[in-house]
Protein backbone atom coordinates (compact mmCIF):
# COMPACT_ATOMS: atom_id res chain seq x y z
CA UNK A 1 0.00 0.00 0.00
CA UNK A 2 3.02 2.71 0.90
CA UNK A 3 4.60 1.53 -2.76
CA UNK A 4 1.31 2.45 -4.24
CA UNK A 5 0.76 6.09 -2.60
CA UNK A 6 4.77 6.57 -2.97
CA UNK A 7 4.30 5.70 -6.94
CA UNK A 8 1.28 8.33 -7.29
CA UNK A 9 2.83 10.90 -5.64
CA UNK A 10 5.74 10.29 -7.46
CA UNK A 11 4.01 10.80 -10.73
CA UNK A 12 3.62 14.19 -12.45
CA UNK A 13 0.55 15.63 -13.55
CA UNK A 14 -0.96 14.72 -16.98
CA UNK A 15 -3.19 17.15 -18.88
CA UNK A 16 -5.15 15.61 -21.84
CA UNK A 17 -5.59 17.98 -24.81
CA UNK A 18 -8.26 17.15 -27.66
CA UNK A 19 -7.28 18.47 -30.88
CA UNK A 20 -8.95 18.43 -34.26
CA UNK A 21 -6.57 18.31 -37.04
CA UNK A 22 -8.11 19.62 -40.82
CA UNK A 23 -7.50 21.62 -43.70
CA UNK A 24 -5.49 23.35 -42.64
CA UNK A 25 -5.59 23.69 -38.77
CA UNK A 26 -5.19 22.21 -35.47
CA UNK A 27 -8.17 23.09 -33.15
CA UNK A 28 -6.64 24.50 -30.80
CA UNK A 29 -3.68 25.52 -32.53
CA UNK A 30 -2.28 27.19 -29.47
CA UNK A 31 -2.13 24.75 -25.62
CA UNK A 32 -0.26 26.32 -22.34
CA UNK A 33 0.73 23.76 -19.57
CA UNK A 34 3.06 24.21 -16.88
CA UNK A 35 6.27 22.65 -16.89
CA UNK A 36 6.44 19.62 -15.36
CA UNK A 37 3.24 18.50 -16.43
CA UNK A 38 2.78 15.37 -19.03
CA UNK A 39 0.74 16.30 -21.83
CA UNK A 40 -1.46 13.52 -23.34
CA UNK A 41 -2.34 14.99 -27.21
CA UNK A 42 -5.51 12.93 -28.86
CA UNK A 43 -5.20 14.10 -32.11
CA UNK A 44 -8.45 12.74 -34.68
CA UNK A 45 -8.98 14.27 -38.11
CA UNK A 46 -12.06 15.57 -39.83
CA UNK A 47 -10.52 14.81 -43.05
CA UNK A 48 -7.39 13.13 -44.92
CA UNK A 49 -4.44 11.91 -43.10
CA UNK A 50 -2.56 14.73 -41.23
CA UNK A 51 0.90 14.66 -39.80
CA UNK A 52 1.54 15.97 -36.23
CA UNK A 53 5.72 16.94 -35.85
CA UNK A 54 7.51 18.90 -32.81
CA UNK A 55 10.42 19.13 -34.31
CA UNK A 56 12.10 20.44 -30.80
CA UNK A 57 11.28 16.76 -29.18
CA UNK A 58 11.81 14.49 -31.85
CA UNK A 59 8.07 13.78 -32.42
CA UNK A 60 6.56 13.05 -36.26
CA UNK A 61 3.82 10.82 -36.32
CA UNK A 62 0.31 10.33 -38.69
CA UNK A 63 -3.14 11.09 -37.85
CA UNK A 64 -5.58 9.32 -38.95
CA UNK A 65 -8.26 9.65 -41.46
CA UNK A 66 -11.46 10.95 -40.27
CA UNK A 67 -13.32 8.02 -38.73
CA UNK A 68 -10.24 5.38 -38.39
CA UNK A 69 -9.75 6.74 -35.08
CA UNK A 70 -7.46 9.19 -33.27
CA UNK A 71 -3.70 9.74 -32.39
CA UNK A 72 -2.12 9.56 -28.90
CA UNK A 73 1.04 11.28 -28.25
CA UNK A 74 2.78 11.53 -25.27
CA UNK A 75 5.08 14.81 -24.36
CA UNK A 76 6.71 15.46 -21.79
CA UNK A 77 6.16 19.17 -20.90
CA UNK A 78 9.91 19.48 -18.47
CA UNK A 79 11.69 22.57 -19.54
CA UNK A 80 9.88 25.95 -20.38
CA UNK A 81 9.84 27.50 -24.12
CA UNK A 82 7.64 27.33 -26.72
CA UNK A 83 7.23 24.29 -28.78
CA UNK A 84 5.91 24.35 -32.42
CA UNK A 85 4.31 21.42 -33.93
CA UNK A 86 3.09 20.99 -37.37
CA UNK A 87 1.04 19.10 -40.12
CA UNK A 88 4.47 17.06 -41.64
CA UNK A 89 2.16 15.23 -44.27
CA UNK A 90 1.14 17.04 -47.03
CA UNK A 91 -2.54 17.93 -47.23
CA UNK A 92 -3.25 20.47 -49.60
CA UNK A 93 -2.84 23.88 -50.71
CA UNK A 94 -2.44 25.17 -47.11
CA UNK A 95 -0.59 22.36 -45.76
CA UNK A 96 2.67 25.01 -44.41
CA UNK A 97 -0.19 27.08 -42.98
CA UNK A 98 -1.39 24.11 -40.54
CA UNK A 99 1.05 24.78 -37.81
CA UNK A 100 0.97 25.72 -34.17
CA UNK A 101 2.63 25.85 -30.99
CA UNK A 102 2.82 23.93 -27.02
CA UNK A 103 3.61 26.36 -24.69
CA UNK A 104 5.25 25.45 -21.44
CA UNK A 105 5.07 27.82 -18.53
CA UNK A 106 7.28 27.90 -15.13
CA UNK B 1 -1.05 7.94 -17.33
CA UNK B 2 2.45 6.48 -15.99
CA UNK B 3 4.78 6.61 -18.33
CA UNK B 4 7.54 4.60 -19.36
CA UNK B 5 10.26 7.31 -18.24
CA UNK B 6 8.41 7.93 -14.30
CA UNK B 7 8.39 4.17 -14.02
CA UNK B 8 11.95 3.95 -14.30
CA UNK B 9 12.66 6.99 -11.96
CA UNK B 10 9.94 5.60 -9.32
CA UNK B 11 11.27 2.02 -9.57
CA UNK B 12 14.62 3.06 -8.96
CA UNK B 13 13.48 5.15 -5.73
CA UNK B 14 10.94 2.00 -4.65
CA UNK B 15 14.27 -0.38 -4.70
CA UNK B 16 16.26 1.75 -2.65
CA UNK B 17 13.42 2.74 0.00
CA UNK B 18 12.06 -1.19 -0.40
CA UNK B 19 15.93 -2.19 0.58
CA UNK B 20 15.80 0.40 3.80
CA UNK B 21 12.24 -0.72 4.81
CA UNK B 22 13.68 -4.16 4.55
CA UNK B 23 17.28 -3.69 5.64
CA UNK B 24 18.51 -4.55 8.92
CA UNK B 25 18.26 -1.62 11.34
CA UNK B 26 21.24 -2.59 13.02
CA UNK B 27 23.76 -3.55 10.09
CA UNK B 28 27.19 -1.62 10.30
CA UNK B 29 27.68 1.64 8.40
CA UNK B 30 30.04 -0.39 5.62
CA UNK B 31 27.85 -3.32 5.08
CA UNK B 32 24.84 -0.11 4.48
CA UNK B 33 27.20 1.79 2.24
CA UNK B 34 28.03 -1.21 -0.06
CA UNK B 35 24.43 -2.47 -0.20
CA UNK B 36 23.59 1.26 -1.42
CA UNK B 37 25.84 1.42 -3.76
CA UNK B 38 25.22 -2.13 -5.18
CA UNK B 39 21.37 -1.00 -5.40
CA UNK B 40 22.69 2.87 -7.25
CA UNK B 41 24.43 -0.15 -10.00
CA UNK B 42 21.35 -1.96 -10.31
CA UNK B 43 19.33 1.22 -10.84
CA UNK B 44 21.75 2.48 -13.61
CA UNK B 45 21.35 -0.98 -15.34
CA UNK B 46 17.59 -0.18 -15.13
CA UNK B 47 17.80 3.10 -16.90
CA UNK B 48 20.38 2.06 -19.45
CA UNK B 49 17.15 -0.56 -20.14
CA UNK B 50 14.64 1.52 -20.15
CA UNK B 51 16.61 4.09 -22.27
CA UNK B 52 17.00 1.50 -24.96
CA UNK B 53 13.07 0.72 -24.95
CA UNK B 54 12.12 4.06 -25.18
CA UNK B 55 14.81 4.66 -28.08
CA UNK B 56 16.22 7.27 -27.29
CA UNK B 57 19.60 8.07 -28.36
CA UNK B 58 22.94 7.00 -26.67
CA UNK B 59 24.40 9.39 -24.36
CA UNK B 60 21.29 11.93 -24.19
CA UNK B 61 19.52 11.75 -20.86
CA UNK B 62 15.77 12.08 -21.21
CA UNK B 63 15.29 15.21 -19.23
CA UNK B 64 18.10 17.13 -21.21
CA UNK B 65 15.31 17.68 -23.38
CA UNK B 66 11.49 17.76 -23.36
CA UNK B 67 10.52 14.47 -25.19
CA UNK B 68 7.56 12.60 -26.47
CA UNK B 69 6.59 9.02 -27.18
CA UNK B 70 3.36 7.88 -29.39
CA UNK B 71 1.35 5.26 -28.74
CA UNK B 72 0.81 4.39 -32.29
CA UNK B 73 3.89 4.69 -33.92
CA UNK B 74 7.77 5.21 -33.72
CA UNK B 75 8.87 8.35 -32.87
CA UNK B 76 11.43 9.83 -35.37
CA UNK B 77 15.17 8.93 -34.20
CA UNK B 78 16.57 11.69 -36.46
CA UNK B 79 15.54 15.62 -36.89
CA UNK B 80 16.37 15.85 -40.59
CA UNK B 81 17.24 19.31 -41.26
CA UNK B 82 16.04 19.15 -44.94
CA UNK B 83 13.36 16.71 -45.89
CA UNK B 84 11.55 15.81 -49.18
CA UNK B 85 7.94 15.73 -48.86
CA UNK B 86 6.21 12.56 -50.69
CA UNK B 87 4.45 13.35 -53.80
CA UNK B 88 0.79 14.36 -53.22
CA UNK B 89 -2.61 15.00 -55.57
CA UNK B 90 -6.29 14.89 -56.07
CA UNK B 91 -7.88 13.81 -59.83
CA UNK B 92 -11.33 14.59 -60.86
CA UNK B 93 -13.18 12.41 -63.30
CA UNK B 94 -16.71 13.52 -64.14
CA UNK B 95 -19.74 12.42 -66.63
CA UNK B 96 -22.13 15.84 -67.29
CA UNK B 97 -25.33 15.14 -69.17
CA UNK B 98 -26.88 18.40 -69.77
CA UNK B 99 -30.75 17.72 -70.94
CA UNK B 100 -31.17 17.65 -74.37
CA UNK B 101 -27.66 16.99 -75.33
CA UNK B 102 -25.15 14.02 -75.65
CA UNK B 103 -23.57 13.10 -72.54
CA UNK B 104 -19.68 13.89 -72.12
CA UNK B 105 -16.60 12.41 -69.91
CA UNK B 106 -14.20 14.43 -69.15
CA UNK B 107 -10.84 14.06 -67.06
CA UNK B 108 -11.10 17.85 -65.66
CA UNK B 109 -8.36 17.54 -63.42
CA UNK B 110 -5.05 15.66 -62.76
CA UNK B 111 -2.86 17.30 -59.92
CA UNK B 112 0.48 16.41 -58.80
CA UNK B 113 1.57 18.49 -55.39
CA UNK B 114 5.50 18.90 -54.82
CA UNK B 115 6.79 20.05 -51.54
CA UNK B 116 10.19 20.17 -50.12
CA UNK B 117 11.54 21.41 -46.69
CA UNK B 118 14.97 23.24 -47.37
CA UNK B 119 15.08 23.01 -43.42
CA UNK B 120 12.23 23.85 -40.36
CA UNK B 121 12.07 27.25 -41.43
CA UNK B 122 12.22 27.54 -45.12
CA UNK B 123 9.52 25.61 -47.14
CA UNK B 124 8.35 25.20 -50.83
CA UNK B 125 4.91 23.52 -51.95
CA UNK B 126 3.96 23.51 -55.46
CA UNK B 127 0.61 22.39 -57.52
CA UNK B 128 0.83 21.44 -61.00
CA UNK B 129 -2.49 20.75 -62.96
CA UNK B 130 -3.30 19.36 -66.31
CA UNK B 131 -7.18 20.28 -67.06
CA UNK B 132 -9.14 18.35 -69.32
CA UNK B 133 -6.39 15.78 -69.90
CA UNK B 134 -5.17 17.72 -73.24
CA UNK B 135 -3.04 20.51 -73.93
CA UNK B 136 -2.28 21.55 -77.50
CA UNK B 137 -0.93 24.44 -78.69
CA UNK B 138 -3.39 27.17 -78.87
CA UNK B 139 -6.38 24.87 -79.25
CA UNK B 140 -9.17 25.31 -76.52
CA UNK B 141 -8.59 21.78 -75.51
CA UNK B 142 -7.17 21.32 -71.76
CA UNK B 143 -4.77 23.69 -69.89
CA UNK B 144 -1.37 22.78 -68.06
CA UNK B 145 -1.23 25.48 -65.56
CA UNK B 146 1.25 26.16 -62.47
CA UNK B 147 -1.35 26.82 -59.95
CA UNK B 148 1.11 27.53 -56.53
CA UNK B 149 4.62 27.26 -56.41
CA UNK B 150 5.91 29.51 -53.59
CA UNK B 151 8.23 29.42 -50.48
CA UNK B 152 7.61 29.80 -46.75
CA UNK B 153 9.83 31.59 -44.40
CA UNK B 154 8.22 30.82 -41.29
CA UNK B 155 9.92 33.03 -38.90
CA UNK B 156 6.84 32.92 -35.81
CA UNK B 157 3.44 31.08 -35.73
CA UNK B 158 1.74 34.65 -35.74
CA UNK B 159 4.07 36.12 -38.72
CA UNK B 160 5.35 34.24 -41.77
CA UNK B 161 6.43 35.35 -45.42
CA UNK B 162 5.54 33.68 -48.36
CA UNK B 163 6.44 34.44 -52.10
CA UNK B 164 5.55 32.77 -55.68
CA UNK B 165 2.50 31.74 -57.42
CA UNK B 166 0.29 32.23 -54.72
CA UNK B 167 -3.65 31.22 -54.58
CA UNK B 168 -5.38 34.03 -54.01
CA UNK B 169 -6.79 34.02 -50.38
CA UNK B 170 -10.79 34.26 -51.15
CA UNK B 171 -13.58 32.11 -50.51
CA UNK B 172 -14.40 29.02 -49.56
CA UNK B 173 -13.47 26.80 -52.52
CA UNK B 174 -10.18 28.16 -53.92
CA UNK B 175 -7.66 26.90 -50.95
CA UNK B 176 -9.81 24.07 -50.20
CA UNK B 177 -10.77 22.27 -53.54
CA UNK B 178 -9.65 18.98 -53.29
CA UNK B 179 -12.58 16.51 -54.41
CA UNK B 180 -13.62 14.90 -51.22
CA UNK B 181 -13.64 18.07 -49.35
CA UNK B 182 -16.73 19.27 -51.30
CA UNK B 183 -19.82 18.15 -52.34
CA UNK B 184 -21.33 17.96 -55.55
CA UNK B 185 -19.59 16.97 -59.11
CA UNK B 186 -18.55 20.83 -60.02
CA UNK B 187 -17.30 23.66 -57.92
CA UNK B 188 -20.09 25.96 -56.63
CA UNK B 189 -21.25 28.34 -59.12
CA UNK B 190 -20.66 30.63 -57.01
CA UNK B 191 -16.86 29.95 -56.51
CA UNK B 192 -16.50 29.81 -60.41
CA UNK B 193 -18.87 33.09 -62.23
CA UNK B 194 -18.70 35.45 -59.16
CA UNK B 195 -15.23 34.15 -57.49
CA UNK B 196 -13.03 32.50 -60.16
CA UNK B 197 -11.79 29.94 -58.69
CA UNK B 198 -9.01 28.64 -58.89
CA UNK B 199 -7.80 31.85 -58.83
CA UNK B 200 -4.04 32.22 -58.68
CA UNK B 201 -1.13 34.50 -59.40
CA UNK B 202 2.47 35.84 -58.68
CA UNK B 203 2.46 37.94 -55.61
CA UNK B 204 4.49 38.02 -51.93
CA UNK B 205 2.38 38.21 -48.61
CA UNK B 206 2.73 37.40 -44.86
CA UNK B 207 0.21 34.78 -43.25
CA UNK B 208 0.24 33.22 -39.64
CA UNK B 209 -1.88 32.38 -36.70
CA UNK B 210 -2.43 35.09 -34.17
CA UNK B 211 -4.02 32.51 -31.25
CA UNK B 212 -7.64 31.96 -30.06
CA UNK B 213 -8.32 30.70 -33.19
CA UNK B 214 -7.81 33.53 -35.91
CA UNK B 215 -5.63 32.69 -38.39
CA UNK B 216 -4.69 35.20 -41.55
CA UNK B 217 -3.41 36.17 -45.05
CA UNK B 218 -2.04 39.09 -46.64
CA UNK B 219 -0.58 39.47 -50.15
CA UNK B 220 0.41 41.90 -52.45
CA UNK B 221 -1.02 39.81 -55.39
CA UNK B 222 -0.23 40.34 -59.70
CA UNK B 223 -3.55 42.72 -60.75
CA UNK B 224 -6.30 41.47 -62.50
CA UNK B 225 -6.46 42.11 -66.47
CA UNK B 226 -9.95 44.32 -66.89
CA UNK B 227 -9.57 43.08 -70.70
CA UNK B 228 -10.61 39.39 -69.72
CA UNK B 229 -14.28 41.00 -67.93
CA UNK B 230 -17.29 39.67 -69.47
CA UNK B 231 -21.15 39.93 -69.28
CA UNK B 232 -21.27 35.73 -68.51
CA UNK B 233 -18.44 34.56 -66.23
CA UNK B 234 -17.46 38.34 -64.13
CA UNK B 235 -13.35 38.44 -63.64
CA UNK B 236 -12.64 34.62 -64.69
CA UNK B 237 -11.25 35.18 -67.72
CA UNK B 238 -9.43 38.53 -66.23
CA UNK B 239 -6.71 36.09 -64.24
CA UNK B 240 -3.49 36.20 -65.84
CA UNK B 241 -2.38 33.30 -64.38
CA UNK B 242 1.64 34.54 -63.71
CA UNK B 243 1.78 34.47 -67.29
CA UNK B 244 4.52 37.41 -67.67
CA UNK B 245 1.97 39.10 -65.18
CA UNK B 246 1.73 43.31 -64.77
CA UNK B 247 2.92 44.28 -61.66
CA UNK B 248 1.55 47.71 -62.06
CA UNK B 249 -0.33 48.31 -59.63
CA UNK B 250 -0.95 45.20 -57.83
CA UNK B 251 -3.72 44.31 -55.77
CA UNK B 252 -3.96 44.10 -52.14
CA UNK B 253 -5.99 40.92 -50.97
CA UNK B 254 -6.64 39.01 -47.62
CA UNK B 255 -8.44 36.94 -45.37
CA UNK B 256 -9.31 36.33 -41.77
CA UNK B 257 -10.52 32.74 -40.13
CA UNK B 258 -12.17 31.81 -37.32
CA UNK B 259 -11.72 28.66 -35.66
CA UNK B 260 -11.88 29.14 -31.94
CA UNK B 261 -15.25 27.69 -31.35
CA UNK B 262 -15.46 23.66 -31.43
CA UNK B 263 -16.95 22.39 -35.21
CA UNK B 264 -17.31 26.38 -36.23
CA UNK B 265 -15.11 27.52 -38.92
CA UNK B 266 -15.78 31.45 -40.45
CA UNK B 267 -13.87 33.37 -42.57
CA UNK B 268 -14.12 36.86 -44.55
CA UNK B 269 -11.95 37.68 -47.67
CA UNK B 270 -11.29 40.90 -49.71
CA UNK B 271 -9.56 41.64 -52.89
CA UNK B 272 -9.16 45.47 -54.27
CA UNK B 273 -6.93 46.32 -56.89
CA UNK B 274 -6.85 48.15 -60.55
CA UNK B 275 -6.96 46.49 -63.69
CA UNK B 276 -6.45 48.82 -66.59
CA UNK B 277 -3.07 48.28 -67.81
CA UNK B 278 -3.84 47.27 -71.07
CA UNK B 279 -5.76 50.77 -71.48
CA UNK B 280 -5.10 54.20 -71.58
CA UNK B 281 -7.44 57.09 -69.54
CA UNK B 282 -9.86 53.67 -68.18
CA UNK B 283 -8.52 52.14 -65.04
CA UNK B 284 -11.60 50.25 -63.62
CA UNK B 285 -10.87 49.43 -59.94
CA UNK B 286 -12.46 46.16 -58.69
CA UNK B 287 -13.26 45.13 -55.28
CA UNK B 288 -14.27 41.58 -53.54
CA UNK B 289 -15.82 41.28 -50.83
CA UNK B 290 -16.74 37.32 -49.20
CA UNK B 291 -18.11 35.95 -45.90
CA UNK B 292 -18.43 31.95 -45.50
CA UNK B 293 -18.83 29.75 -42.78
CA UNK B 294 -18.99 26.53 -42.18
CA UNK B 295 -20.67 24.18 -39.15
CA UNK B 296 -20.95 20.49 -38.02
CA UNK B 297 -23.46 19.01 -35.56
CA UNK B 298 -23.40 15.70 -35.26
CA UNK B 299 -23.71 14.09 -38.68
CA UNK B 300 -25.02 17.42 -40.06
CA UNK B 301 -22.61 19.40 -42.00
CA UNK B 302 -23.65 23.11 -43.20
CA UNK B 303 -21.80 25.57 -45.09
CA UNK B 304 -22.32 29.36 -46.91
CA UNK B 305 -21.09 31.86 -48.80
CA UNK B 306 -21.79 34.92 -49.88
CA UNK B 307 -19.64 36.81 -52.59
CA UNK B 308 -19.98 40.49 -54.12
CA UNK B 309 -17.82 42.38 -56.82
CA UNK B 310 -17.52 45.78 -57.22
CA UNK B 311 -16.38 47.36 -60.31
CA UNK B 312 -15.84 50.60 -61.14
CA UNK B 313 -15.93 52.72 -64.46
CA UNK B 314 -17.68 49.18 -65.92
CA UNK B 315 -19.70 51.84 -68.58
CA UNK B 316 -16.14 53.15 -69.77
CA UNK B 317 -14.68 50.02 -69.78
CA UNK B 318 -17.60 48.30 -71.99
CA UNK B 319 -17.17 50.90 -74.56
CA UNK B 320 -13.37 50.76 -74.28
CA UNK B 321 -13.43 46.94 -75.39
CA UNK B 322 -16.33 47.87 -78.21
CA UNK B 323 -13.77 50.07 -79.52
CA UNK B 324 -11.25 47.54 -79.71
CA UNK B 325 -13.40 44.32 -80.25
CA UNK B 326 -16.60 45.32 -81.98
CA UNK B 327 -18.75 43.68 -79.39
CA UNK B 328 -20.04 45.55 -75.91
CA UNK B 329 -18.94 42.41 -72.90
CA UNK B 330 -21.61 44.45 -70.84
CA UNK B 331 -19.57 44.61 -67.71
CA UNK B 332 -21.45 44.96 -64.78
CA UNK B 333 -20.43 47.33 -62.17
CA UNK B 334 -21.65 44.98 -58.96
CA UNK B 335 -21.93 41.19 -59.46
CA UNK B 336 -23.46 38.91 -56.51
CA UNK B 337 -23.56 35.73 -55.06
CA UNK B 338 -24.37 33.36 -52.63
CA UNK B 339 -25.08 29.66 -50.90
CA UNK B 340 -26.35 27.33 -48.47
CA UNK B 341 -25.50 23.30 -48.23
CA UNK B 342 -26.64 21.33 -45.39
CA UNK B 343 -25.95 18.03 -46.13
CA UNK B 344 -25.91 14.48 -43.41
CA UNK B 345 -24.11 11.71 -43.22
CA UNK B 346 -26.20 8.52 -43.18
CA UNK B 347 -24.56 5.71 -42.60
CA UNK B 348 -23.96 4.93 -38.63
CA UNK B 349 -20.55 5.87 -37.59
CA UNK B 350 -19.56 2.25 -36.96
CA UNK B 351 -19.59 1.54 -40.66
CA UNK B 352 -15.87 2.11 -42.35
CA UNK B 353 -17.27 4.33 -45.12
CA UNK B 354 -20.08 7.24 -45.28
CA UNK B 355 -22.67 8.33 -47.52
CA UNK B 356 -23.59 12.33 -47.14
CA UNK B 357 -26.96 13.31 -48.87
CA UNK B 358 -26.74 17.11 -49.69
CA UNK B 359 -29.06 19.86 -50.98
CA UNK B 360 -27.12 23.56 -52.15
CA UNK B 361 -29.39 26.07 -53.36
CA UNK B 362 -27.10 29.29 -55.27
CA UNK B 363 -28.11 32.12 -56.35
CA UNK B 364 -25.50 34.35 -58.64
CA UNK B 365 -26.13 37.07 -61.00
CA UNK B 366 -23.11 38.46 -63.09
CA UNK B 367 -25.30 41.49 -63.93
CA UNK B 368 -26.67 42.39 -60.61
CA UNK B 369 -26.27 46.57 -61.48
CA UNK B 370 -25.46 47.81 -64.39
CA UNK B 371 -23.31 50.53 -65.42
CA UNK B 372 -25.52 53.71 -66.60
CA UNK B 373 -26.65 53.22 -70.37
CA UNK B 374 -26.17 49.14 -70.36
CA UNK B 375 -28.88 46.70 -69.91
CA UNK B 376 -28.40 43.70 -67.93
CA UNK B 377 -28.44 40.28 -69.85
CA UNK B 378 -31.30 38.47 -67.49
CA UNK B 379 -29.72 34.82 -68.66
CA UNK B 380 -27.04 35.43 -66.19
CA UNK B 381 -29.32 36.00 -63.22
CA UNK B 382 -29.48 32.58 -62.09
CA UNK B 383 -30.31 30.19 -59.81
CA UNK B 384 -29.65 26.41 -59.24
CA UNK B 385 -30.74 23.76 -56.94
CA UNK B 386 -27.98 21.31 -57.16
CA UNK B 387 -28.83 17.87 -55.41
CA UNK B 388 -27.10 14.79 -54.91
CA UNK B 389 -25.17 12.42 -53.00
CA UNK B 390 -21.70 11.78 -52.24
CA UNK B 391 -20.00 8.27 -51.51
CA UNK B 392 -16.62 7.79 -49.21
CA UNK B 393 -15.81 4.18 -49.80
CA UNK B 394 -12.79 5.73 -47.70
CA UNK B 395 -11.95 8.92 -46.62
CA UNK B 396 -9.98 9.99 -49.58
CA UNK B 397 -12.16 8.74 -52.52
CA UNK B 398 -15.24 10.15 -53.25
CA UNK B 399 -18.29 8.45 -55.70
CA UNK B 400 -20.21 11.84 -56.23
CA UNK B 401 -23.93 12.59 -58.02
CA UNK B 402 -26.02 15.55 -58.64
CA UNK B 403 -28.57 16.47 -60.41
CA UNK B 404 -28.58 20.39 -61.17
CA UNK B 405 -31.89 22.35 -62.16
CA UNK B 406 -30.52 26.28 -63.21
CA UNK B 407 -33.16 28.54 -63.58
CA UNK B 408 -32.10 31.90 -65.05
CA UNK B 409 -34.62 35.51 -65.34
CA UNK B 410 -34.75 35.45 -69.05
CA UNK B 411 -37.81 34.48 -70.73
CA UNK B 412 -35.75 34.07 -74.00
CA UNK B 413 -32.97 31.81 -73.15
CA UNK B 414 -33.65 28.98 -71.16
CA UNK B 415 -31.55 27.40 -68.46
CA UNK B 416 -30.29 23.89 -68.84
CA UNK B 417 -30.51 21.32 -65.79
CA UNK B 418 -28.26 18.77 -65.89
CA UNK B 419 -27.35 15.42 -64.57
CA UNK B 420 -24.07 14.47 -62.97
CA UNK B 421 -21.33 11.98 -62.59
CA UNK B 422 -17.74 12.64 -60.95
CA UNK B 423 -15.50 10.54 -58.76
CA UNK B 424 -12.79 12.34 -57.12
CA UNK B 425 -9.62 11.51 -55.38
CA UNK B 426 -6.91 12.56 -52.95
CA UNK B 427 -3.60 11.07 -52.24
Amino acid sequence: MLWLLLLLAAAPPTKVIHMTAERFTFIPSQVKVKAGTVVEFRIHSEDTNHGFRIPAAGINEVIPKRGKGELKVVFHADRPGRYEFECSKPCGAGHNMMRGVLIVEE
Amino acid sequence: MLTMVNMRWSLGYCIILASILTGEAGAAGDDRERRIEELERRVQQLEQQIQQLLGTKPGTKPEDKPGGKSEAYPTEAERTPEMRLPVSGYMDFHFNKPRGEPGQLDFHRFVLLFGHSFSDRIKFWSELEVEHAFVEGREEKGELELEQAYLDFLVKPYFNLRGGMLLAPVGLINERHEPPSFHGVERPFVDTVILPSTWFDTGVGVFGDLGRGLVYKAYLMSPLDATGFSAAEGLREGRQKGFQSSWQNPAQTGRLEYHGIPRLALGASFWRGSTGFRFRGVNPRVKVFEIDGRYRLGRFDFRGEYAQVAISKAGELNLALQRETGVSPNVAERLRGFYFEPAVRVLPRRFNRDLALFARYENFDTQNRMPRGFLPLKQFDRSAWVVGATYYPEPDVAVKFDYTFLRNASSVVKAVNSLNFGIGWWF
